[in-house]
């Protein structure tokens, strides 16, 4: 599974994962609090350096990320020409932007491993509670392994079904994928089980 | 180290699937055969440890391997017929390390040991691949590799070769001589195993017969072609 | 336990399959992101809590950052979007959906889990969503409703593919709907 961080090393990417985070939840509120179109313009240029201090392709990358914004954008710009209320809406169009650029900026710069180190660390209170964490992580792992199967799986049914009739399959493919992950998930539970099952009290993910 | 049955039965959803089977396994390479839905599958899962029968003992080294997950864990490992449905882990070195942090192993130690299996079978640089890019042959050797990695005494497998070109199946079987472990196979084909101890042959979850192969695979190959003539795919099971 | 756990693993993939599985333009030339779908059949097939598990954990592989949502979205950027409501809500969608299939016993089943995903991956995800939408753009609630109608028809459609998609499931393996043991 390729993951959405960038493959262009940046500097962003050497900083602890954790430090990231915290920056990007307090930065994002910060964004949220103020309602002046300058300052967010402001933000903006500081996030459109952030990425063009990683290089051209980082930054070229990191503008397909945010396409999804466009339809948004388009609303706000009809929505506010039309009531005359500009400002307002130049304000919230700079937030969308800002907000999003650096939660992806962020999901660009962390690897998954140091994401998932992050994650455990979170959960490490909890394990105290007597909650089982390794199986939270167990889990991931699984989906991580499972997901590209169960696509295969879908394009082996489509075209075993396009094999026997003119029509695409549509929705109807979802049936026998549904009852093939269930099926497989019941074998994969005995694998675990034949190599012992969830144990709880085995050495944690850190020595 | 010996895999003990005392009267093993069966019963799922209501069918028999193993009726009072007795043996007791000490040669180095078991084979058991029969054809699909005579029991053997279930059989393997019996001495695994994965199910726990309705009636009688499954017993390695004295230890109820159903009720004692964790000798099973040292004694036993068992591999699948399809490796899609063993393999839980997106890298190899994870799922080759998996095993043995579930032995107690700590996670760097289990790392180690991951590396030095792969590099045991002189695939090294396999170590990051992702396990769904592998093909079926390579997807089977890593179950092998991660079920050796344990250590354990007996290793049970499930038609491990069917669906693999003959390259790959003698490559395979090739690993397989190598292994000091006890070997338990489950199979339909004769040919897989050659120079095989001992045969149990199961047929409607009863042991038919039982003995060196020389004295089992030519009666059992006979039966299954007489049978290959009649058209018994008309019946329904259960 | 085992069980249990693989089978919230397997549909955590499952719905990060159906997103990116291409091709699945449905009715009405509405391209129809198989995802949400995937929401409502946790919901209804898993039960309520492993349902929402499921979908939490799917979550919490986007949040690390996999392009699993449609369309190859993901990261952290897909909590702060406009239509993030829709997506924080995925949880309780699931929930909701299940807890009506566990316990209205008395219909058929394709109309009880109709009902279900109509209620909870239709009312209470667009609610989280509406909220969300509502916080983004500065809007009212009621202008943020007015902007969403239009995907409410596919939503339905959905709904009614998740009961016959169960109730399929039903006949082929009775025992693989959890939420109906």
């Amino acid at each position: 599974m390729i993951s959405l961080t960038s493959p262009v090393e940046t500097w962003a990417h050497r900083i602890p994962a954790g430090v990231k985070l915290l920056a990007l939840s307090a930065l994002t509120v910060a964004l949220f609090l103020t309602d002046r179109p300058g300052v967010l313009a402001l933000a903006l240029l500081a996030i459109l350096a952030l990425y063009l201090s990683a290089g051209l392709a980082f930054a070229g990358q990191g503008l397909r990320h945010l396409r999804m914004l466009w339809p948004f954008l388009l609303l706000i710009a009809l929505w506010h020409g039309l009531t005359g209320q500009a400002q307002a809406g130049a304000a919230i169009a700079l937030r969308l932007l800002a907000a999003l650029a650096l939660a992806n900026f962020v999901t660009m710069t962390t690897r998954l491993t140091d994401m998932i180190a992050v994650l455990t660390w979170l959960l490490a209170p909890l394990r105290r509670l007597g909650l089982p964490t390794r199986t939270i992580e167990l889990a991931i792992a699984m989906v991580l392994r499972f997901t590209p199967m169960l696509v295969e799986n879908g394009q082996r049914l489509a075209l075993s079904w396009r094999a026997r009739s003119r029509k695409r399959p549509g929705w109807r493919i979802v049936v026998p994928m549904a009852a093939l992950a269930l099926d497989d998930a019941d074998h994969v539970a005995e694998a675990l089980r034949a190599r012992g099952g969830i144990l709880n009290d085995i050495p944690d993910g850190r020595d | 180290m010996s895999v003990a049955l005392r009267d093993i039965g069966v019963t799922l959803a209501g069918r028999v699937v193993l009726d009072g089977i007795s043996a007791r396994l000490e040669e180095p390479r078991v084979g058991i055969v029969g054809r699909n839905g005579s029991g053997k599958t279930t059989l393997a899962r019996v001495i695994a440890g994965l199910i726990a029968p309705d009636a009688g003992q499954a017993r390695i080294g004295g230890a109820d391997m159903a009720a004692d997950r964790r000798a099973a864990l040292a004694s036993v490992g068992i591999i699948f017929q399809n490796p899609d449905h063993q393999i839980i882990f997106p890298t190899v070195l994870e799922e080759i390390a998996f095993g043995l942090t579930q032995q107690g192993q700590r996670p760097h130690q289990a790392e180690a040991a991951a590396r030095a299996m792969l590099d045991r079978f002189g695939k090294a640089h396999w170590a990051p691949a992702a396990t769904h890019s592998l093909s079926q042959g390579q997807k089977q050797l890593l179950c092998l590799m991660a079920v050796l990695a344990m250590r354990p005494r007996v290793i049970v497998m499930d038609e491990p070769f069917s669906g693999l070109d003959i390259p790959t199946r003698l490559q395979l079987m090739r690993y397989l001589d190598g292994i000091a472990a006890q070997v338990v196979m489950v199979t339909h084909d004769p040919a897989q195993l050659r120079g095989f101890d001992r045969i149990l042959w199961l047929e409607g979850g009863r042991l038919v017969a039982d003995g060196p192969p020389d004295a089992v695979l030519p009666r059992f190959e006979t039966q299954m072609r007489d049978w290959g003539g009649l058209d018994d795919l008309a019946h329904l099971a259960g | 336990m085992e069980r249990n756990m693989t089978r919230i693993a397997l549909f955590a993939a499952l719905i990060a399959a159906l997103g990116l599985i291409p091709s699945l333009t449905l009715a009405f030339g509405v391209p129809i992101t198989a995802q949400s779908m995937g929401v409502m059949l946790a919901g209804a097939i898993l039960g309520a809590k492993r349902g929402a598990l499921a979908v939490l954990l799917f979550m919490a592989l986007v949040a690390l950052g996999l392009p699993l949502l449609a369309g190859g979205r993901g990261g952290l950027g897909a909590f702060v979007a406009p239509t993030s409501g829709f997506f924080i809500g995925w949880p309780v969608a699931a929930f909701v959906t299940g807890l009506i299939v566990e316990r209205w016993r008395s219909g058929p089943l394709a109309l009880t889990v109709t009902l279900a995903s109509v209620i909870g991956g239709i009312v209470v995800m667009y609610a989280f969503g509406i909220v969300g939408m509502s916080i983004a753009l500065k809007k009212t609630l009621a202008e943020c409703a007015a902007l969403v109608t239009a995907f409410i028809p596919g939503d339905i459609i959905k709904a009614v593919l998740t009961g016959l998609i169960t109730q399929a499931l039903a006949r082929s393996r009775p025992a693989s709907i959890l939420s109906r043991p």
